[in-house]
């Protein structure tokens, strides 16, 4: 049998604001097996985020169980789950945020230097497959917001990892960048097998997923036609 | 490279409040290590003055009220006559007066000294040697020390064996009170003698410093020998050691008290000067102390609000790190790194600074300034301590940040990040 790359088991998670209680997600369960292509949609405040949030363990969830590639994320302490998170997951975030005093390579090598494994040739390499090669040596601020995204898909895929979480990956992007990101993820992630997780509310990149997964309200909810 | 700009780059305008911060450290620093200094140097000097005054030490002489006359039986020294002190001090007044100091008797008289080759009008002393060690300083170079057993035995210093021309074993001899010659062998040869509180210099002789305003050469024989030279047991001089420092005005009153009807006999403490150093140096303690903790607690004050905002600047990078996989640990070494560069070049050269600034020679401007100029110096301590103080604003502005980021939720931070 072949472990899952992605296993939640009833998860839920409660905010808090001020008075107010928010339930972010509500029993959720969801599956997605290695190498699957998967957008999750549905409005903002819907728990995308939240749902991304507690599979990259940057957060841990109320009740429920979550397996990555058969690791229980619950159980990982602080140091543990750094280690998780760059050796198994590569995360894309819908500010990019790379560092705004490195070049682009070099925000592609932070996860390497992070696990002390530092190969340059890889990172240009990486470029070169988002077709920012000769844009190494600039800063994050010399870069357009299409560019910088590639720079941080480039990034996330540095270490290898099993999986990838893109949280609204092209919410800052114009049309023709989020064409050329969304391809890039997609091209990516199926050259190497890697399991995708993309929180949307574009519902035209619907075209490209495996499986699309609503979201509502916390709930998985049924895609509207 | 990498490391480096993680650790340097990306302030923006939060790099000029961490250049400030360094700023004030530094000036602190300089301000703190100049005060330690001084305070430093003061302390070394009340200690020195400690050593050299030895404030537990009375002194008690009999003034030479009264010429004994005596005539040389050779050489060409006008008037033909030695004045000397006539012993005035009763040992058993002593001794029932100062119970519980210890009582160094003296009896030093000039005396026309004769060898089988020379003469010298010099000083002869009589001291009790085990006693006389303890506040005066001999450096035998030949032979030994006088041993308080010694019955004909003297000890001299190298100028006058030299001007006497003998050596170990000659002997040398001193008219006594009788008229009969006392003979005494040489037994050793002092190179070098601080005798504390010696009588001034009165005549021209041999001596170790001639340029000496206090006597720095003569023959030194047992107490029971210059008794049996001079013919009385009376002293001319004695040293009494107090065993505290609280003792002594006890011990002045009581002497003053049973010396009153001696007109010649003088009792001299250096406590009340000692005391006066000792103020001196408290005042100069209060003044920079209350200046150091100032100038720390102030200037402290205000690098750290300026640390908490470099460092709360900082949650943006640490909470991407965190997300990228860098362990906690790593992330908070970057953090302190940081805080731990701005600490060493504020302590490294505010210590500079304060060396190149301090005065070489300082003195509190007191009306007395009893402890006289102080030569502030940089040592270890003081080093340490700003060192030291500069770390400990480092640790209190990081800490609150340090256990923000240890509580940090990363999915929230990197949310508002976003935001």
């Amino acid at each position: 049998m072949t472990t899952l790359a992605v296993e939640l088991r009833e998860i839920s998670k409660r905010y808090q604001r001020a008075a107010h209680i928010i339930d972010a997600l509500v029993d959720v369960s969801l599956s997605v097996e290695p190498g699957e292509f998967v957008l999750l949609v549905g409005p903002s405040g819907s728990g995308k985020t939240t749902l991304l949030n507690l599979i990259s363990a940057l957060d841990q969830p109320d009740h429920g169980e979550i397996f990555v590639a058969g690791v229980d994320v619950r159980e990982l302490g602080l140091t543990a789950a750094a280690h998780f998170r760059n050796r198994c997951v590569g995360i894309v975030f819908q500010a990019y945020n790379l560092l705004p005093q490195l070049t682009a390579v070099e925000n592609v090598l932070l996860p390497m230097v992070a696990r002390r494994q530092v190969d340059r040739e890889r990172a240009l390499s990486l470029l070169d497959q988002v077709g920012l090669k000769h844009r190494a040596k600039h800063r994050p601020a010399q870069l357009s917001g299409g560019e910088q995204q590639r720079v941080a898909i480039a990034r996330a895929l540095a270490n290898d990892p099993a999986l990838i979480v893109a949280d609204e990956p092209t919410g800052n992007l114009d049309e023709q960048s989020a064409d050329v990101v969304i391809e890039l993820l997609r091209r990516s992630t199926h050259e190497r097998g890697t399991t995708c997780l993309i929180a949307t509310h574009d519902r035209q990149l619907s075209r490209c997923a495996d499986r699309i997964v609503g979201l509502s309200s916390g709930r998985l909810a049924a895609l509207p036609a | 490279m990498i490391k480096l700009k993680l650790l340097f780059g990306g302030f923006g305008r939060i790099g000029l409040e961490a250049i400030a911060a360094a700023v004030i450290l530094t000036l602190t620093n300089a301000i703190v290590a100049c005060g330690l200094m001084i305070i430093t140097a003061s302390k070394n000097a009340l200690s020195q003055a400690e050593k050299i005054d030895r404030p537990d030490v009375i002194q008690i002489k009999g003034r030479f009220n009264r010429a004994l006359f005596e005539t040389p039986r050779r050489g060409n020294l006008s008037p033909l006559t030695l004045p000397v002190y006539e012993p005035l001090i009763a040992p058993e007044k002593l001794v029932s007066t100062a119970s519980g100091a210890v009582i160094l008797m003296r009896q030093s008289l000039l005396r026309n000294v004769v060898s089988a080759d020379g003469f010298l009008n010099t000083y002869l002393f009589g001291i009790e040697p085990d006693l006389e060690q303890r506040v005066s300083h001999f450096t035998v170079g030949r032979g030994r020390f006088l041993r308080s057993d010694d019955q004909s035995a003297a000890v001299l210093d190298q100028a006058s064996a030299e001007a006497l021309g003998v050596g170990l074993g000659d002997h040398i001899a001193v008219r006594k009170a009788d008229g009969l010659d006392f003979a005494l062998t040489v037994v050793g040869v002092i190179t070098d003698f601080e005798l504390r509180d010696a009588p001034p210099r009165t005549i021209e002789a041999a001596t170790l410093r001639p340029t000496a305003r206090v006597v720095a050469g003569g023959i030194f024989v047992t107490l029971r020998s210059s008794q049996q030279i001079f013919g009385r047991a009376t002293l001319t001089d004695a040293l009494l050691i107090a065993p505290t420092r609280t003792d002594v005005v006890t011990l002045i009153d009581g002497l003053r008290q049973t010396f009153r009807l001696e007109p010649g006999v003088f009792v001299t403490e250096r406590l009340s000067r000692f005391e006066r150093k000792v103020q001196d140096f408290t005042l100069s303690l209060s003044f920079f102390s209350i200046i150091v903790a100032a100038a720390a607690a102030l200037a402290g004050a205000l690098v750290v609000l300026l640390l908490s905002d470099v460092y709360a600047d900082r949650r943006q990078q640490h909470a991407i790190l965190a997300a990228l996989g860098f362990p906690p640990i790593r992330n908070l070494l970057i953090l302190i790194s940081v805080g731990l560069c701005i600490a060493a070049v504020g302590a490294s050269v505010g210590v500079l600074m304060a060396v190149l600034v301090a005065p070489a020679q300082f003195s509190m401007p007191s009306l007395m300034a009893d402890l006289g100029s102080v030569e502030p110096r940089l040592n270890l301590p003081v080093g340490g301590l700003a060192a030291i103080i500069s770390m400990l604003v480092c640790a209190i502005s990081l800490a609150p940040v340090a256990w923000r980021l240890s509580h940090q939720n990363l999915a929230a931070e990197l949310t508002e990040t976003r935001a």
